[in-house]
């Protein structure tokens, strides 16, 4: 080993050097060096090494650590230098400070409407001892046939209290359109006029006890604890009844001779929970049909129960098992059911908590509306795409521009700025950006929460009061600037005073692949939103235009027929004598979602012990449904009024026949309760979401009266709303009539899909703004670092064709490169998106050209700008200078 | 056994206490002399009482030595296996000497009150 490789560890050395103290350097490097030479001679040259480590290691004390030098007053003086010029540098450069801040404030807005959105989303049903309160959920796995569910037989909830001493309470409620809940025609009992209202539901005086809904008026132990009492939301008392204490008062639903009797004033159900109703009547008595509240035959009530404090829900579950062979199994038995104890082994029971009942009931059947906690990830996501494209920017310029600030960075160093100073500074200017930013962007999300609101279909309110509003904005801004800050401080904060006071600054092009890098980002994250928007706007078209089975355009719905009770028939004869309407149907039962539905299990005749039933609806319908509903016959023929017999007939739809395993249908017989001769096929027809597979379904004739569908012959649909109102008249003068388009109906069904689509263009569009200003800003740096190049070349003959090029080029490059990596990505969450869709769109390849080529187009109408503008100039007035 | 500094007595929150290991190092700066370095002084530390010491804490305790007016320092020659860098020498001023001879005179009194011990009579002088 030669004598010159024995020295210290030089990494040790220089963390040494990084920490002590100058004035101790020169005795403590002698000193350690003296060891280290020792040890190397009477030890060994990598134990001398170690030892020299330690050593080093073993200066950390706070006598040998050099002590920062600021002082307070001088600090503070800095800070508002800082300040001074990061103003000045602001207003100096309008164009970049307004894009700077712009973007950055757009980015902000966007993402603070959507943390707003999350908040609402997260904030369902917080009652109070919302912890205690749990859904009862039924969980089935029975040889495949798996789903959960949340209706329960009318005794369970009584039955499941008493055997269960931790239960507190167990409460019931009905929301089925089957009962007469949903819409009804309501009138306080002196007047003479109904008006249809909707939110009827039937609940429990129980559950209204332990939901523990505010009470206005009434007793709310006891207001829903007589038969035929009911309660009503405040808007309703205040409409009906204003005020006055509408307690005691009577209401007629229905034309019903039996009025109701108002127990009790709630308030109204807030916007963020998941039971939505203005009218609760009791479940008090027998009111469905005699023997109800002892039948564990039918599921029908979605049941709630709040545990005793400190009991296990988990433990509860278990327990409840019992109640499948206690009171289940011997009614399967009994009603001799195929294979009753396989089928007991296969139910089980959840609590789930009530507060996740909003977001948390994927794959759980029930009947209200909720969110969906993969959009709440989904749009958080697409929040943060959005601030760190702003952050990008911002990041972005703030380099871009370092050329211009080198030289004030190589001046302060000079006179005396170390590194640390510098990133202070620039740290306190991107903090004073990010402040502007945030301000500017607080305003705009007030100001567009409004339309935000009609977007998402929410009733958000900007929460000003809310106490932990100001400090955690203000924690944003600072984190925000300070991320956004460090990069350009780091960068900025490196130049070395004589190169740049020299001009010898590389002009902030040294860092162009990572701002090229930047960019492929921000536009690969623009790429993907445009593709996803096309895709969730062909889905949408896709079923809006799907053959569907049914024709649901020129169809009228007139709702609320019920009232004319047995007029019903009369007034659909009295439509069909006008010469626009082609056919009239009476049925409750439509393919949309909101009308009346019926499931039963169906058998093939004499085969319901031996076979497991099949689950479909069975509708009501009268003769013309069929037709008016443009639905199609494969086998078979529709009901007809000369066959005496077809009270017993019914048609089935091709699923039915599938399911049934019937080789020829027509002829044959099936049972629920009762024996059907099958008298005709229908063509299977979307009555559900498109997201579901079309279900068995069965149609039998029968009296219903809620909806008169009519099949309208004319294309002049206002004169026929016309004379069908002028007949509506003659039957019901008192009540105005009523009416929506199927079309519109089908339509309203995928809201959702069309609210997600609009979202989505929203916020793509913000986000190929903030990209575009991003752009827009660094081309126009670059023109301006290249401005006597081009001049030059422009001098010497260059064409404005080929300077064009020249300045283009390599951002098209970075924009094609961003569409090559969006593409796979993009095409893969559409397609976890479009798999929810039983049926749905194919994703072709003309999405992504078309995506591809608007993403170029954008591009190079942001860059033409400033590069045309290059181009045009007169060399000149860039080359007189020097 | 506190002393206190009565010169510098509006300091008197300086601890003029002596630690074990400081009272060895102030011993080892008087037998030193002209060579009574920090490197110096940790190398005579660990050969005379065979327990390992870094430069470090060596250098530390000297720092304190010389703020509680124990020792002076100046910067004196270099070497070349210091790679020309000067070293610290440390020198015992006379109020440490002081010290330590209180410090020797105070445990020789103890020992002298040790019944089993007293009648060795210790020749530690």
């Amino acid at each position: 080993m030669s004598a010159r490789k024995i020295i210290p560890p030089p990494l040790a050395k220089q963390l040494l050097l990084r920490f002590l103290r100058d004035d101790l350097a020169e005795e403590v490097e002698g000193d350690l060096d003296e060891r280290f030479l020792a040890t190397s001679k009477s030890k060994s040259l990598i134990r001398a090494k170690l030892n020299y480590w330690y050593e080093v290691i073993h200066y950390i004390r706070p006598f040998a650590i050099r002590k920062s030098k600021n002082n307070h007053l001088t600090n503070y003086a800095m800070f508002e230098n800082y300040f001074k010029i990061g103003w000045r540098s602001l207003t100096k450069q309008k164009m970049y400070s307004i894009i700077k801040v712009g973007g950055f404030a757009i980015g902000i807005a966007a993402c603070l409407l959507i943390a707003l959105f999350i908040k609402d989303e997260l904030s369902y049903d917080k009652y109070p001892d919302a912890d205690r309160i749990y859904r009862i959920v039924e969980v089935w796995d029975y040889k495949g046939d798996k789903g959960k569910g949340v209706w329960f037989q009318a005794p369970f909830a009584n039955a499941i209290k008493e055997d269960y001493p931790e239960i507190e309470m167990a409460g019931r409620y009905n929301s089925s359109e089957l009962f007469g809940a949903g819409s009804k025609q309501i009138r306080p009992a002196d007047k003479a006029e109904n008006t249809y209202e909707e939110g009827f539901v039937f609940m429990d005086q129980e559950l209204v006890q332990m939901l523990n809904l505010p009470m206005i008026y009434g007793n709310p132990a006891h207001c829903l604890d007589e038969p035929n009492t009911i309660v009503i939301t405040k808007r309703k008392a205040e409409k009906y009844f204003p005020n006055e204490n509408p307690v005691g008062k009577l209401m007629i639903l229905n034309n019903d001779p039996k009025p109701y009797k108002i127990g009790g004033v709630i308030e109204n159900f807030p916007t963020n929970t998941h039971l939505q109703f203005d009218f609760l009547i009791t479940l008090k008595g027998d009111i469905f049909w005699k023997g109800e509240e002892t039948s564990w035959c039918c599921t029908n009530y979605p049941t709630y129960i709040k545990l005793r404090a400190g009991a296990d829900a988990a433990l509860l579950e278990k327990k409840l098992l019992k109640v499948v062979n206690k009171y289940l199994l011997p009614v399967w038995i009994k009603d001799g059911a195929a294979d009753p104890t396989g089928l007991s082994k296969a139910t089980s029971f959840k609590l789930q908590p009530i507060s996740d009942i909003h977001l948390k009931s994927e794959g759980i059947s029930d009947p209200v509306q909720h969110g969906d906690i993969r959009f709440v990830w989904l749009f958080g996501a697409v929040a943060g795409f959005i601030l760190i494209i702003a952050c990008i920017n911002f990041v972005n310029l703030s380099t871009a521009k370092s050329a211009n600030r080198a030289k004030e960075v190589g001046l302060r160093k000079t006179v005396g700025s170390n590194r640390s100073n510098i990133i202070n500074q620039f740290l306190t200017e991107s903090l004073l950006y990010s402040f502007l930013s945030f301000i500017i962007g607080i305003l705009l999300a007030w100001a567009l929460l409004p339309y935000f609101n009609l977007l998402a279909a929410k009733a958000i309110v900007f929460p000003w009061k809310e106490w932990s509003l100001f400090p955690l904005l203000i924690g944003a801004a600072v984190i925000v600037g300070l991320l956004a800050g460090v990069y350009p401080a780091f960068y900025l904060s490196s130049f070395m005073p004589v190169q740049v006071l020299k001009g010898n600054v590389s002009k902030g092009s040294k860092s162009s692949i990572t701002r090229s890098s930047l960019v492929v980002f921000q536009f690969t994250t623009s790429i993907i939103l445009i593709i996803a928007t096309f895709v969730i706007y062909r889905q949408v078209e896709y079923i809006l235009n799907k053959k569907i089975g049914f024709d649901k355009d020129q169809v009228l719905l007139i709702q609320g027929t019920n009232t004319l009770e047995k007029n019903v028939t009369a007034f659909k004869n009295e439509l069909l004598k006008l010469s626009q309407i082609k056919s009239a149907s009476v049925s409750d039962y439509l393919p949309i979602r909101g009308t009346k539905r019926n499931g039963n299990g169906f058998f093939i005749e004499g085969r319901s012990t031996v076979d497991k039933s099949v689950s479909g609806q069975i509708w009501k319908i009268d003769h013309d449904y069929i037709k008016t509903m443009g639905m199609k016959l494969v086998e078979g023929r529709s009901f007809s009024p000369e066959m005496l017999t077809d009270s017993s007939a019914i048609i089935i739809n091709q699923k039915m026949v599938k399911e049934l395993g019937l080789k020829d249908p027509i002829g044959k017989r099936i049972q629920n309760w009762q024996v059907y001769t099958i008298v005709g096929v229908v063509e299977d027809f979307h009555f559900e979401s498109l997201r579901d597979k079309i279900e068995p379904l069965a149609f039998v004739l029968g009296d219903q009266a809620s909806i008169v569908s009519v099949k309208v012959n004319s294309k002049e649909m206002a004169s026929v709303i016309q004379s069908i109102a002028a007949v509506w008249k003659t039957f019901s003068p008192n009540q105005p009539i009523r009416y929506t388009f199927l079309d519109e109906s089908f339509a309203r069904m995928y809201d959702d899909v069309q609210r997600m689509g609009r979202i989505f263009t929203t916020f793509a569009i913000l986000a190929i703004i903030v990209a575009c200003l991003g752009l827009f800003a660094l081309s126009a740096f670059m023109v301006e670092q290249r401005g006597k190049e081009i001049s030059i070349r422009l001098v010497l003959g260059a064409s404005l064709n080929s300077i064009f090029n020249l300045l283009t080029l390599n951002f098209l490059k970075l924009v094609f490169i961003s569409i090559i990596i969006a593409i796979p990505i993009a095409w893969y969450m559409m397609h976890k998106w479009l798999e929810d869709f039983t049926y749905r769109t194919e994703i072709t390849w003309d999405v992504f050209v078309l995506a591809g080529i608007m993403a170029v187009l954008i591009a190079l109408f942001t860059i033409s700008y400033q590069s045309i503008k290059a181009a045009l100039a007169n060399p000149v007035n860039s080359l007189k200078s020097e | 056994m506190c002393v206190y500094d009565l010169q510098f007595s509006n300091k008197c929150m300086i601890e003029t206490r002596l630690g074990e290991f400081e009272e060895v190092i102030l011993i080892f700066v008087g037998i030193l002399g002209e060579q009574a370095y920090a490197f110096k002084l940790a190398e005579e530390f660990e050969s005379q009482t065979d327990r390992s010491v870094s430069i470090g804490a060596v250098h530390s305790t000297l720092t304190r030595l010389e703020g509680k007016g124990f020792l002076t320092s100046a910067m004196g020659e270099s070497t070349a296996e210091r790679g020309g860098r000067r070293k610290r020498i440390y020198t015992i001023t006379a109020y440490g000497r002081k010290t330590l001879k209180e410090s020797r005179d105070f445990k020789i009194a103890l020992w002298n009150q040790y019944p089993e011990l007293a009648t060795l009579k210790l020749k530690i002088v």
